[in-house]
């Protein structure tokens, strides 16, 4: 106590020389008739402490009006509750214990507002993933822990200002990153819903991996028709502005209001171009390099499109690879090597970000990849079923009866990085083994697995294939399956568990291994945006359940397979539903933003420039007021996260919310015997 | 029935207000569109309110539940009835669909009632209680569940005997006998279906001996057991309250078995069990659990990393299939299954046996549609009719299908596609202010 009164009296000398709002704060009043509620949370807490205890204890504690208990604090009973209380028993705080803020602070802070108190008067305590959960070993010890942290809190809320959200305008525009299914889908259904579009493509052409499908499982449709379909829907909507080629390559500004730089390169063909001349310069091209289009099965030209008829319809040239020997030039009008760089910049409320997967690529002599040359990915195997015609199967020049398949490669890995199942490729593969059976002569399917995944109403095609004959062979991680080539044959060997481990082999034409999903390796994007990513790599949303397409950066929503392999209608379904939140955010034009941010004493700030360092939402910018260079903070930019205040050398930055006074009070209740 | 109906007007009418539907109902809200919530059960939150905690997270389920189910309750531009159903939905034109939404009586006034609980105390009549999924009683005046929204009683009239207690005790009198059905006409723009799915029923496959042997439970009973507001406030087998240590998981019950008439997966079984397995050697150190198992399906985010936890965990997998349970005396219970891996007939005795139940088509809805059809698909769910390019669009333009409706989900799978359904109904109500 003596050390407060010391406080108090050095605020009250230094409020004489200043006028800082800050130090005004420390005058007001504090909070006489608080409410504390602790929660029982099922038994998730007062399995561990003992709640009851705690509400006795608090209830003393200064400005504590009244006290309770309750089951479900978020229940919407307890919620009328707590309403009813605020209002009849003129609560001017409210303390809730219980979980962690980040599942409730926002459910109480409506409470508040509901009861028509200032939703900043609601402080919450975390006596469960900080206590019960962490201590459950020691219940005595949980409980007086549980009591500190209470007491914390009431300390906070004692001192606790109303205070009001920061209104910033929204613009209502979405930028959609990667024009693959998702990001596509997600476009529509925003420029659908009324807000403009930016669709911000890297490729020179839309689509994404679904466009290197043909047929696709679960429908008549093909990939491309898919693709045909989005795109046209874009092409018939004004709101949406498709930019390929694209890359963003600088951010700035914050939910509301992202700035963004976007890079564009040139294609070094003109818009309105002819078409046969182009086909010309296309055939004259002299270089010839793997089509990454085809998974490097077939070779393309520097001068390319992926597949006839593809979006937008204007090939493009591949600068790394074109020699610049001129051969198009001469013969198509519409070449232009002069073409540059653009740069254009755009602003967007929220960003929507769908850039999808990266196949697996299997290691050199991974099953035999790269070394045999009848192993394959799926995605390569794919393109061949698709490009063979005729009644045979065929690869490089044999025919193929024999297939082996090669389940979870680089997806489960017991020592590799990717320890989790890549969702999409049984049920991706065993359709593709169908369909190879029933378009060609004498196919022999032989699926080499560790338990076949075809969850839910992928079911009948496991079913079907079963039925067509497919041979199915299963060993668990720690023992996979041996390719191997033996007097030129390639064989595939394995203990099988189906028929009690016995050691079976299959002479191979073909060796298909199928290859899962990966996050993007090159990860420029997730960098620029900060958006985190989890263990396995892909995006992270928020919460999975809660919060499932967004994440922690405002503003940023995920879509699509950049956030954990998904099959199609998965890829929808997230896109959809991101494209909801994204218009949410948008949509009414204007953001309430938290009001829990720095505040910069201009008396005491000599700008140094060391709150700059420390930002790492670059919020504050070097002023001149009255004659002074002082530093200013954007409200719509700075998070509160606080990382300026130790390093500001004049003292000069409090937290709105989470003054000196306020923090050094909890540190003290917390300290208290 | 009353000879008045009751008209009322909304944007959307969303059938179903379980996590899909309630998903579905808060992102149309919260962009101004006047939802009407209908639900058939007596609370909101649909099945999740009723687990314990949620794979891969292990989140507490009723800690996600509960402040949805909260915002969905009094968010001002959703109207919710309990106890209703929507028993016919007709289309008169684009953007224009009448329903008509029958109430049943509650005979509670649920703006009194206080949730004191005296009535459930002072009502003589004891019945199984169906929120349990029957493990313990409940009585003919109740509340359906501590965390239930609204959380006001009920009468339950089949099993009421009209002794009047109830009414004598509560302080609000807020009971009322005189409440009939109420019917009402409901024009709206547009339709969600999000009825969610029915539980596999193991009486109907006799060899498990479900019914018979009662130490044979149902996942959702074990569900019950594990959850907060669980009935015992431990694990206990029923058959005698001996707390059991020797659990044994029977997977694909009535899902993959074309006997019963369902060959697809259920989707979420495989993780439910791993996840219960995970819980119960939290509650229950000593015991093991044993998952018998065809293939397991962790296919999700975060799945096959939880599947791998349970297995370092200690939990045994044996791929088998079981195909008889018998009891003994003791009330233990032989399981006789294929080993697979050793290609042998075995026997293991567990003394208690969890059935790991399927998701089946709850679409009986589709019957209100009179006269255009809700399409169904061949395993009787709600057929996604552009299923790559609209996942949630019907039969019906202006119909749209999310969550478990349409396809067996877990519960992220359902959140996103309620929050598809809401894009695409958005769209379609934009549709009328373009005109």
């Amino acid at each position: 106590m003596k050390q407060d009164q010391s406080k108090k009296s050095d605020n009250i000398q230094q409020a004489k020389t200043s006028v800082s709002p800050v130090r005004e704060d420390s005058k007001v009043a504090y909070k006489k008739r608080i409410g504390v509620y602790v929660c029982h949370c099922g038994g998730n807490i007062s399995d561990y402490v003992d709640v009851e205890k705690v509400r006795q204890v608090v209830e003393n504690e200064e400005g504590v009006f009244l006290a309770k208990t309750t089951m479900f604090a978020c229940a919407d009973s307890n919620q009328k509750e707590m309403v009813e209380d605020i209002v009849t028993q003129k609560l001017d705080g409210v303390v809730v214990a219980s979980c962690s803020p980040k599942l409730h602070l926002l459910t109480f802070r409506a409470v508040t507002e509901r009861a028509g108190l200032n939703k900043y008067n609601y402080v919450h305590a975390n006596i469960r993933e900080q206590v019960s959960w962490a201590h459950s070993d020691n219940k005595q010890g949980a409980t007086e822990k549980a009591i500190r942290i209470v007491r914390s809190a009431i300390a906070k809320v004692r001192r606790s200002q109303a205070l009001e959200p920061i209104k910033v305008e929204a613009v209502r525009t979405v930028a959609v990153i990667g024009a693959g299914v998702a990001g596509m889908k997600a476009a529509v259904k925003l420029a659908k819903s009324g807000v403009l579009v930016y669709l911000i493509e890297r490729e020179f052409f839309v689509g994404g991996r679904v466009a290197q499908w043909d047929n696709l499982c679960i429908s008549d449709e093909t990939g491309k028709e898919l693709i045909t379909r989005l795109y046209d829907d874009i092409l018939s909507h004004k709101n949406i502005t498709l930019f390929t080629g694209a890359e963003v390559v600088e951010k700035s500004g914050s939910i509301g209001n992202f700035s963004l730089k976007v890079k564009i390169t040139p294609r070094y063909i003109r818009m309105q171009c002819n078409k046969g001349e182009l086909q010309k310069a296309i055939d004259v091209c002299p270089v010839e390099v793997p089509d990454k289009f085809n998974f490097n099965i077939t070779k393309r030209k520097a001068i390319y499109h992926n597949y006839p008829g593809e979006y937008p319809q204007l090939p493009a040239i591949d600068i790394e690879n074109c020699t610049r020997c001129g051969e198009c030039e001469k013969v198509c009008s519409s070449i232009d090597f002069n073409q540059k760089p653009e740069y254009l910049d755009i602003r967007a409320g929220s960003i929507l970000l769908a850039t999808g997967f990266d196949p697996y690529e299997p290691k050199k002599g991974e099953f035999g990849y790269g070394e045999i040359d009848n192993v394959v990915t799926l995605p390569q195997f794919k393109r061949i079923v698709h490009y063979c015609n005729g009644d045979k199967l065929q690869f490089k020049g044999r025919n193929i009866h024999n297939i082996a398949y090669i389940y979870c490669v680089g997806s489960r890995q017991v020592n590799g990085e990717n320890k989790y199942c890549s969702r999409y490729c049984c049920t991706s593969n065993i359709y593709t083994a169908i369909d190879a059976k029933k378009r060609f002569k004498d196919i022999n399917n032989f699926h080499f697995n560790r338990g076949i995944r075809t969850y839910g109403k992928q079911e009948i095609l496991y079913d079907e294939s079963s039925r067509l004959g497919d041979i199915y062979l299963q060993s668990f991680e720690d023992n996979p399956p041996e390719v191997k080539v033996v007097d030129g044959k390639t064989v595939v060997s394995i203990n099988d568990i189906l028929t009690q481990d016995k050691k079976l082999e299959v002479e191979a034409d073909l060796v298909v291994l199928v290859t899962g999903m990966v996050p993007r390796k090159d990860n420029s994007i997730g960098n620029l945006l900060k958006v985190p990513r989890g263990r396995d790599k892909f995006f992270n949303e928020i919460h999975m359940k809660l919060r499932p397409v967004e994440t922690v950066i405002d503003g940023i929503t995920i879509a699509g397979a950049g956030q954990g392999p998904k099959n199609i209608v998965e890829s929808m379904t997230s896109a959809l539903a991101a494209a909801t939140k994204s218009f949410t955010i948008v949509a009414s034009g204007e953001l309430a933003l938290e009001p829990t941010i720095a505040k910069v004493s201009k008396d005491d700030c000599e700008w140094c420039g060391k709150c700059d360092d420390a930002c790492p939402y670059d919020a504050f910018t070097p002023k001149e007021i009255d004659g002074k260079t002082v530093a200013v903070v954007n409200k719509s930019v700075c998070k509160g996260c606080g990382m300026c205040l130790p390093v500001c050398p004049s003292n000069a930055i409090q937290l709105t919310g989470l003054s000196d006074d306020e923090v050094e009070s909890m540190i003290d209740a917390l300290m208290e015997n | 029935m009353s000879e008045h109906k009751k008209i009322l007007e909304y944007d959307v009418l969303v059938i179903g207000g379980g996590i899909a539907g309630g998903e579905c109902s808060l992102n149309l809200a919260n962009l101004g569109f006047k939802v009407l919530l209908v639900e058939k059960d007596l609370t909101i939150g649909g099945k999740m309110i009723m687990l314990s905690k949620v794979f891969p997270t292990l989140d507490c389920s009723a800690c996600i539940t509960t402040p949805k189910v909260s915002e969905i309750a009094r968010h001002p531009n959703i109207t919710i009835f309990t106890g209703s159903e929507a028993v016919k939905v007709t289309k008169l034109a684009e953007h224009n669909f009448e329903a008509v939404v029958i109430k049943q009586p509650r005979y509670v006034n649920v703006e009194d009632c206080t949730g004191c609980q005296l009535c459930e105390e002072a009502c003589p009549v004891s019945v199984s209680d169906q929120y349990q999924y029957g493990l313990v009683g409940r009585k003919a005046a109740y509340i359906p569940c501590s965390i239930a929204s609204p959380r006001a009683a009920a009468i339950d009239i089949d099993n009421c005997t009209l002794c009047g207690a109830c009414e004598r005790v509560c302080p609000t009198n807020c009971i009322d006998f005189t409440q009939t059905e109420e019917e009402y006409l409901v024009k709206v723009k547009s339709v969600v279906v999000a009825t969610g799915f029915n539980l596999f029923d193991p009486l109907k496959i006799p060899r498990y001996g479900y019914g018979k042997f009662k130490n044979v439970i149902t996942s959702m009973q074990m569900e019950r057991q594990l959850a907060p507001t669980r009935p015992y406030n431990t694990i206990l087998r029923p058959g005698d309250g001996k707390m059991p240590d020797n659990i044994a998981y029977v997977l694909c019950t009535g899902s993959r078995d074309k006997s019963i008439g369902n060959p697809i997966c259920s989707q979420v079984c495989c993780m439910y069990s791993i996840k219960q397995a995970q819980l119960l050697m939290g509650a229950l150190p000593m015991a093991d659990v044993t998952i018998y198992y065809l293939h397991i399906r962790a296919f999700g985010k975060g799945f096959n990393e939880f599947y791998a936890q349970a297995r370092g965990m200690g939990v045994e997998f044996i791929k088998g299939k079981i195909g008889k349970i018998t009891e003994k005396e003791n009330g233990n219970l032989l399981l006789r299954y294929e080993d697979i891996e050793e290609g042998k007939v075995k026997e293991a005795e567990h003394d208690m046996v969890v059935l790991s139940v399927g998701l089946l088509a709850n679409s009986e809805v589709s019957e209100s549609f009179t006269n255009k059809e809700l399409e169904l698909d061949q395993f009787n769910f709600v057929q996604q009719t552009d299923m790559l390019a609209n996942p949630s669009k019907t039969s019906i333009d202006g119909v749209f299908v999310a969550g478990t409706a349409s396809a067996p989900m877990d519960i992220p799978d359902s959140i996103l596609s309620g929050g598809a359904a809401s894009a695409q109904t958005i769209s379609y109500l934009k549709q009328v202010t373009e005109k």
